[in-house]
């Protein structure tokens, strides 16, 4: 009788704390971008990238500052800043989304698509990425990569620099989510 | 002749590598040494993070991309994706200040403690929901000594 008693105890104060956190936040979430090409490969993070995601209506939404990305050298980063992405013109990106048949209940790890539109120097795609969710301990991690066209945001190489950058980049990210409290 | 030509070609080419090589070198450098460089401004994490919150474009206009000294409360520290990484309270709970930390100080966290009040000179990059600065270096270090 105590047993079944200790058990609904239980019962009653962790599944209604689960779902009440219904927001999971990440501040440092990492974006990473790569290209390469025969005259040099470059390379570049951002770990400052903030991240929402509202667990029931399975959307999520993702914010970054473009001059946060840290490069190798600093020509690279006056480069990206000042010519292509034109920071101070445009600082942000952004990707908001939805995740395709998501269960954030089930525990470990599950592979999802995630469709929604990115906006970079104020130009939106509609893109689907293939990521990877972990739930370890109601903590959800999401990693996944996808790719690029520089064309497809008007970013305007000199063709001079053409050979060094590559055409297509490749972008990687992992978020750590955190329970949000407002 | 031709080994004449041979040597002004030598010449001519090695010229050409040396001057890309001073050109790199030069633009190379960190684009602002955090370290060497005097804040251009000193403000409170508070009244930092409430100037963006207030206003955002006003806020860029005045600490965008500068130096900036900020004096607060240590909220977290973090070593998430292997950086070193200081939280500082802001006006609201939910605004706060992200401080990358220059790995050469690194170190000089493991004396830190939540709560703990610090001033810290970085490079302030904007806000999203929390104003970041990077390349952060410790100034002083207020413990509670």
């Amino acid at each position: 009788m105590n047993k079944i008693l200790i058990q609904l105890f239980f019962l009653l104060n962790f599944v209604p704390s689960d779902s009440i956190s219904e927001q999971v936040i990440t501040r440092q979430g990492q974006v990473s971008f790569f290209s390469y090409t025969s005259v040099e490969n470059i390379e570049a993070k951002n770990n400052q990238v903030l991240s929402i995601i509202d667990l029931s209506k399975q959307e999520i939404a993702i914010s970054m500052l473009m001059n946060a990305f840290v490069f190798k050298k600093s020509l690279m980063h006056e480069h990206f800043n000042e010519s292509y992405i034109e920071s101070d013109l445009y600082p942000k990106a952004t990707f908001k989304g939805n995740f395709i048949d998501f269960d954030p209940n089930i525990e470990g790890s599950q592979t999802k698509f995630v469709k929604g539109t990115l906006t970079i120097r104020n130009i939106s795609k509609e893109i689907e990425i293939k990521t990877n969710i972990e739930k370890i301990d109601g903590k959800f991690i999401i990693t996944g990569d996808f790719e690029l066209t520089v064309k497809d945001f008007e970013i305007k190489i000199p063709p001079i620099l053409r050979p060094n950058i590559a055409k297509v980049i490749s972008v990687t990210f992992r978020f750590e989510y955190q329970p949000y409290e407002e | 002749m031709t080994k004449k030509i041979k040597i002004a070609t030598f010449l001519f080419i090695s010229l050409c590598v040396l001057s890309i090589s001073v050109y790199y070198v030069i633009f190379d450098e960190e684009h602002i040494n955090v370290i060497a460089t005097e804040p251009e401004l000193h403000l409170s994490s508070r009244s930092l993070v409430a100037s963006f919150s207030k206003n955002e474009q006003n806020a860029n206009d005045n600490y965008k991309n500068k130096v900036v000294e900020v004096t607060g409360s240590i909220k977290e520290i973090s070593y998430l994706n292997n950086r070193s990484t200081l939280i500082l309270e802001g006006n609201t709970r939910s605004s706060s200040i992200i401080c990358d930390i220059q790995p050469n100080h690194k170190m000089k966290l493991k004396k830190l403690k939540e709560g703990d009040t610090i001033t810290i000179k970085g490079v302030c990059k904007g806000y999203l929901k929390d104003v970041i600065l990077l390349n952060c270096v410790l100034t002083n270090q207020n413990t509670n000594e």
